[in-house]
């Protein structure tokens, strides 16, 4: 029974090969597949790029500090989004200054920190050197409709921080470096 | 039980006194509450200390958020605020941070003695003349447990504890609001 089967998958397999158009036609369907699915894929990744995980430490009022969501640009504002579904928006237009800073955090939060408490020997304390993690700290200083300046800071992955500072930059968001930047410029021009 | 009708009497007068009391209590702690000073944060200056940017703005926020929560102030405006324009009673906070030294949270999970963030600034109380009416020198830190920026919330809550210890001068009634 098995032979049989085997059997008439071969001769089918020889079929296509024998006919050049089948066999054209076979590869193109495969490769036209293929190329759908690398288009998908790719818009997939190009609209996540822009979204990254991020943790609220303070600064957007009306979102609770500590809370988890994803950071991304969307319609020329930076926009905060709950894990529960509410979310927050900073124009770009109004953000003042971006910076991005390096931190190293404990992890494990609360129930880490008694479990290593409570370890004996000391062993807490071996814990606690292998248990943190490097994080990025993107800090939004930006002003309200009356003027009033805010600051908003946001933990990222390691790496995420400067990437989202970057796009920020590269749609408008004002910042010191460039400033600077500009400054030099226009400076060493003033010189020549 | 029968009551005596003097207990009773005794016990209405006490009532009414009481009563009296809060009243004038209530009359008293809102006739302060219409002579309060407001107050605008102006942005923390980190002067020569190399303080990371998250530092500043954590210190700023916290102290919006510590000084609302004093009931020391009729409004607490944000630095740049145009509400805060032309305000009579209007006191301006200004920051400057005096010292920092950077910790780490690992190196106090880990060794508990060191590696702990410590902050200090020197705070002023202006009027929108320029003179200082209230000046202190505080400091903020994280010792034990916590992430770095704590070291500014505690800080903040320093500063605010500190202002609402301290008495302020009366603003001056301006000579529309007296009615002359």
């Amino acid at each position: 029974m098995i032979k049989r089967l085997v059997m008439a998958k071969r001769k089918r397999v020889g079929r296509l090969l024998k006919s050049p158009s089948r066999t054209c036609l076979t590869l193109m369907v495969l490769f036209g597949t293929g190329l759908v699915g690398q288009t998908t894929n790719g818009a997939k990744s190009s609209a996540s790029d822009a979204a990254a995980r991020a943790t609220h430490i303070l600064g957007m009022g009306s979102i609770s500090k500590g809370a988890n969501g994803r950071l991304s640009l969307q319609e020329g504002s930076l926009q905060f989004q709950l894990d529960a579904g509410r979310d927050a928006k900073i124009s770009i237009a109004s953000i003042q200054n971006v910076f991005c800073s390096e931190q190293d955090r404990q992890v494990g939060g609360v129930p880490m920190a008694l479990g290593q408490a409570a370890t004996p020997f000391g062993g807490g304390r071996v814990i606690a050197l292998f248990a943190h993690k490097k994080f990025d700290t993107l800090t939004v200083e930006y002003l309200d409709p009356n003027g009033g300046l805010h600051g908003a800071i946001f933990q990222l992955n390691e790496g995420q921080g400067q990437i989202l500072r970057s796009q920020l930059q590269a749609r408008g968001a004002r910042s010191l470096e460039l400033a600077d930047q500009a400054a030099r410029v226009s400076s060493s021009g003033v010189q020549q | 039980m029968r009551v005596d009708k003097n207990t009773a009497a005794a016990v209405l007068a006490t009532a009414l006194v009481f009563l009296g009391a809060y009243e004038t209590q209530l009359f008293a702690q809102q006739s302060v509450r219409n002579e309060q000073w407001s107050v605008q944060v102006d942005n923390v200056e980190p002067g020569d200390v190399n303080l990371d940017p998250a530092f500043r703005v954590a210190i700023y926020e916290n102290l919006m958020e510590e000084l609302a929560k004093t009931n020391r102030f009729n409004q607490v405006f944000r630095s740049g605020d145009r509400n805060a324009v032309g305000r009579s009673a209007l006191l301006i906070l200004k920051t400057a941070v005096e010292n920092y030294t950077p910790g780490s949270e690992t190196r106090r999970a880990v060794t508990t003695v060191s590696g702990a963030t410590k902050l200090k600034v020197r705070s002023q109380l202006c009027s929108p003349q320029g003179q200082v009416v209230w000046e202190r020198t505080v400091g903020g830190d994280v010792r034990f447990f916590g992430s770095n920026l704590r070291a500014t919330h505690n800080l903040a809550r320093n500063v605010a504890n500190s202002i609402k210890q301290s008495s302020l001068p009366q603003p001056a009634i301006p000579p529309s609001a007296s009615g002359n």
